[in-house]
């Protein structure tokens, strides 16, 4: 057993492993991602991850519901740490799971990964308290400058894979969102919009008459109403062929484009902690900057890192001091132009545990259940599968830099793209399985142990 | 559990010397009532690190202190000459008997409490946290309040009611963010405290029993507390802003002071005494039984800090050592409540008004006024630790945030030192090398492109409206654009 598996042994264990080797640690984590471009490109399938913040107890339960590292690839989109109490074991084992299995964990960075954040939300203090000097703290911000600040997750399929659990029923063709409890059952399916010919769906009606739903965010979500779930029921849904030229009314929602037919790639997914930048309109800019540095207070890496999407038209200030707000046009033309398919990224707690906004162009994933002991929401990681077409990496140029124009040069020069273009397009969104589950089961927490109080109470 | 630290010398606490007169809070004269200029619309006047530092030396910052030591103070169990046993001064939930002045706030708690009826928390599968019918009932609070303040006092003048209006309307949580924290529990003992400036309890100059000032805190304080707690679980209020386990409470900070000083060592009834900084009350529950659930509930009804903590009980799951680390430690302590009481406030002064995110919204007027104290100014040679503490150019928030962790610079370029937690944080010793990294950027606005679509609107300017860059704060972005991301107990 080679020193790293016995610390990945003793950190999954949640056991801090000693300084020296905290430290040799990350000097090899950042040998490793010092080679990482700014947008790390990711293979498919990948389950991608948001939001940690120290429950190392539920990241376990994560493990469990994912699948375990090396089997399955993960992407991490950053706040590993603070605020929960452990987030020096969280942050260490993924480290450490990095280092061992390069290929198969992406570590992208957050907005708390950064000295002062750290030193007001928790981090700080946590590695004082365990290790009784600042030392840690500063190996691991030194390995927070060096990590990516995005990831393109290329050849995702917009079929889904098989279920994993034994004796269900295949996902067809037709699915496009399919959402799991972490037993495996599957909680609901939601079809592309094609298959769903006839239906009563208030959304897709209103849709139908020409003003795009910008309202509810929700179209084609799950979380909404934009679309007809086939709850328990799919083995109706799923036995039409899809309508190969539907493609759903204008902004009502995911829509067929792809025409449903087999093996048929997926636009990319590009993934970012938090959201995009006014600075930033397209993917290669992203890879121009200079990430090796602490988060800076503004800027199109700070945005990156702080942005939210918003029910509003372009941009807006954030009422967090840091980043923007954007709203749906601004995603559909970014990812117009990006030859996107989905934007997925973090940063915000959601009840349900992922919300799909914008006619499914983006979508939000947090991954810390009942955040903060108290909140009382599910978590919940995002599966892309493969696509085994062979078809999908000839079809994206997005991950190099002067890439083409992603083929999409019909409706109008770059840049200047008519919002009326916008309604009628969507790129062919990959199939997505939600994983949901629960903050991990109360029992073996370790015990406690008092510490000395602060100076306050000396 | 561990003993705590070895304690620092202290004086001998058994007998603590009597002192000559309780600091109270000054109750203004006819004259300076009637200097009508200095009342009115509060004003913002922290928008920098720097500002906390005047902040500090201020005559609203030496009254605030004055006030809170004042309502500790009646708190200490006192011993009694007639029985053996001290009179301590629980909680009394079914009182009925305040005095006129307190049954009015107590009213007016009531009414406002009443108003989460007329605004039910909305259905909308669609939101992503915080329910924004909490919005609803900040606007109906702003429609009825100044009524409500009129039956107060007369003879106020209208200029002053406008002080008490924007200290009331600030200790509700911000409408915007969805979040509430120590900065609106904060403007509301500014509330209180203005009515005592006022003379609203009564011209009490020469009564040594602080029967009003218990009154206060045993009958209003307490109820709001409640009712902020009431807000926070009706419309799931989030913890944004909150430093998690690494934070005093997610939202409070009072009641640990006041609940410690119900617990403390006795004083004498008939002498004045200092509050004492160690021992406990004879029969008072140990600091260690704060992790006893069962504990708790005995006492939750009658002392705030198990009031206080028996709320957390009631939102967090998981074990209390975990969740409530600094809790856990304190519960730890050996000395006694007095010690933690003692604790308590001085880390109050730290990391509640010595946070610049904390106390950036507060408001100065007449009441609580931005002018120099002179008695502070000459004590200033040496420096405080929170002012030590403060950061010079980089702001270290909590901040009050959306859905999630405000930008600690997110204040007039700030930058920052200490975490200074919502809930209150214990202060570390920072990193003096390879620290923080001092940002070089200029405050937002200047030199980033002008977004897309304009400038955004600017909405009505609120007291609580969140900094960026520069001190004009007041760009409150427009519309609801906040709507449900920001958390809740960023303190602000």
């Amino acid at each position: 057993m080679s020193d790293l598996d016995r610390a990945i042994a003793q950190l999954r264990a949640c056991r801090p492993i000693p300084e020296n080797e905290v430290r040799e640690l990350c000097h090899k984590a950042r040998e490793l991602l010092i080679e990482e471009g700014n947008v790390v490109t990711v293979n498919a399938p990948v389950t991608i991850c948001g939001d940690i913040h120290g429950q190392f107890h539920d990241l376990m339960e994560l493990f469990r519901v994912g699948g375990d590292v090396p089997d399955t690839n993960y992407l991490f989109m950053g706040d590993f740490v603070d605020r929960g109490f452990y987030s020096l074991e969280s942050f260490l084992l993924l480290l450490c799971l990095k280092v061992r299995y390069p290929d198969r964990m992406t570590l992208i960075r957050g907005n708390h990964e950064s000295r002062q954040i750290t030193t007001v939300y928790g981090f700080y203090d946590e590695c004082l308290r365990k290790y009784g000097s600042a030392n840690v703290w500063r190996y691991c911000c030194d390995v927070f400058d060096y990590l990516a600040l995005g990831a393109i997750v290329l050849g995702a399929s917009n079929t889904l894979s098989q279920p994993s659990g034994a004796g269900m029923a295949p996902a067809g063709e037709d699915v496009e969102i399919e959402v799991c409890n972490a037993d495996q059952q599957i909680i609901s399916r939601f079809l592309r919009k094609g298959d769903i010919g006839g239906s009563q769906t208030g959304g897709s009606q209103s849709g139908a008459s020409g003003s795009p739903e910008r309202g509810g965010g929700e179209g084609g979500s799950p979380n909404g109403a934009g679309q007809q779930p086939t709850t328990n029921g799919f083995s109706e849904g799923g036995s039409g062929p899809p309508a190969p030229t539907n493609t759903g009314p204008p902004g009502s929602g995911a829509s067929g484009a792809s025409g449903g037919s087999v093996g048929n790639p997926a636009g990319a997914v590009l993934c970012v902690h938090g959201g995009l930048s006014p600075l930033i309109d397209n993917v290669d800019k992203i890879r121009l900057l200079d990430r090796k540095q602490e988060v800076p207070h503004e800027g199109a890496m700070c945005d990156l890192l702080w942005s939210d999407p918003d029910e509003i038209d372009g941009w807006g200030l954030s009422p967090r001091g840091a980043g923007f707000l954007f709203g749906a046009d601004i995603v559909k033309v970014f990812n117009h132009r990006n030859d996107l398919s989905l934007i997925a990224r973090a940063h915000q707690l959601v009840m349900e545990g992922f919300k799909e906004m914008f006619d499914a162009s983006i979508v939000t994933v947090w991954s810390a259940p009942n955040y903060c002991y108290r909140c009382g929401n599910v978590a919940a990681l995002l599966e892309l599968s493969e696509d085994d077409s062979g078809l999908g990496v000839l079809a994206r140029s997005n991950g190099d830099v002067n890439r083409s124009d992603g083929g999409m040069g019909g409706q109008g020069p770059r840049g200047v793209l008519m919002e009326n273009d916008l309604l009628g397009y969507n790129r062919a969104g990959p199939a997505r399985r939600y994983r949901v589950f629960q903050a991990a089961p109360q029992d073996s927490r370790g015990m406690p142990a008092k510490k000395p109080v602060a100076d306050y109470f000396l | 559990m561990e003993p705590p630290p070895p304690p620092a010398p202290q004086s001998p606490a058994s007998q603590s010397p009597p002192i000559s007169q309780l600091p109270r809070l000054e109750i203004l004269t006819p004259t300076q009532l009637s200097t009508g200029n200095c009342f009115g619309p509060l004003q913002k006047c922290i928008n920098s690190g720097p500002d906390v530092s005047f902040f500090l030396g201020s005559k609203a910052y030496k009254d605030i202190m004055t006030w809170i030591t004042q309502l500790n103070h009646s708190l200490v169990p006192r011993s009694s000459v007639d029985t053996a046993r001290p009179v301590s001064f629980p909680l009394t939930p079914n009182r009925k008997d305040w005095s006129e002045p307190v049954r009015k706030l107590r009213e007016l708690l009531q009414k406002a409490e009443g108003l989460m009826g007329d605004a039910p928390p909305e259905e909308n599968k669609n939101r992503r946290f915080g329910n924004g019918s909490c919005r609803v009932w900040h606007r109906l609070l702003q429609e009825r309040v100044g009524g409500w303040l009129g039956e107060l006092g007369e003879g106020w003048g209208e200029r002053v009611k406008e002080e008490l209006k924007g200290y009331f309307l600030g200790s509700w949580g911000d409408k915007g963010r969805l979040d509430y924290g120590t900065g609106h529990e904060l403007s509301f003992l500014a509330f209180l405290g203005g009515l005592w400036k006022l003379g609203y309890f009564g011209e009490r100059e020469g009564q040594e029993g602080q029967e009003a000032e218990r009154e206060i805190v045993l009958g209003v304080v307490e109820p709001y507390l409640e009712v902020a707690r009431k807000l926070i679980t009706t419309y799931t209020l989030e913890p944004a802003g909150s430093h998690g386990v690494w934070g005093l409470d997610d939202h409070s900070f009072v009641p640990y002071i006041f609940g410690s000083a119900q617990f403390t060592r006795p004083i004498s009834s008939t002498r004045l005494e200092p509050t004492p900084v160690e021992g406990s009350c004879p029969g008072a529950p140990k600091p260690a039984s704060v992790t006893s659930k069962q504990t708790v509930e005995d006492y939750r009804k009658t002392n705030m800090y198990f009031g206080a903590i028996g709320f957390i009980y009631d939102v967090k799951k998981g074990p209390f050592w975990e969740h409530s680390p600094m809790l856990f430690d304190i519960s730890g302590i050996k000395d006694g409540w007095g010690k933690i009481n003692k604790g308590m406030v001085k880390m109050y002064r730290a990391e509640v008004l010595g946070k610049f995110p904390v106390v950036q919204h507060f408001g100065f007027g007449g009441l609580w006024r931005w002018e120099q104290d002179p008695e502070l100014a000459r004590e200033a040679g040496g420096q405080s630790v929170h002012v030590q503490s403060q950061p010079q150019s980089s702001g270290t928030g909590q901040g009050g945030v959306t859905g999630g962790t405000k930008a600690p610079w997110a204040m007039g370029g700030v930058t920052g030192g200490m975490g200074g937690p919502s809930g209150g944080q214990v202060s570390m010793p920072r990193p003096t090398d390879g620290g923080v990294v001092a940002p070089t950027g200029f405050p937002r606005g200047s030199g980033v492109p002008v977004p897309r679509g304009g400038t955004p609107n600017t909405g009505p300017l609120e007291q609580t409206s969140f900094p960026r860059g520069g001190g004009g704060m007041h760009d409150k972005v427009g519309g609801n654009q906040f709507s449900v991301t920001k958390a809740p107990w960023a303190k602000d």
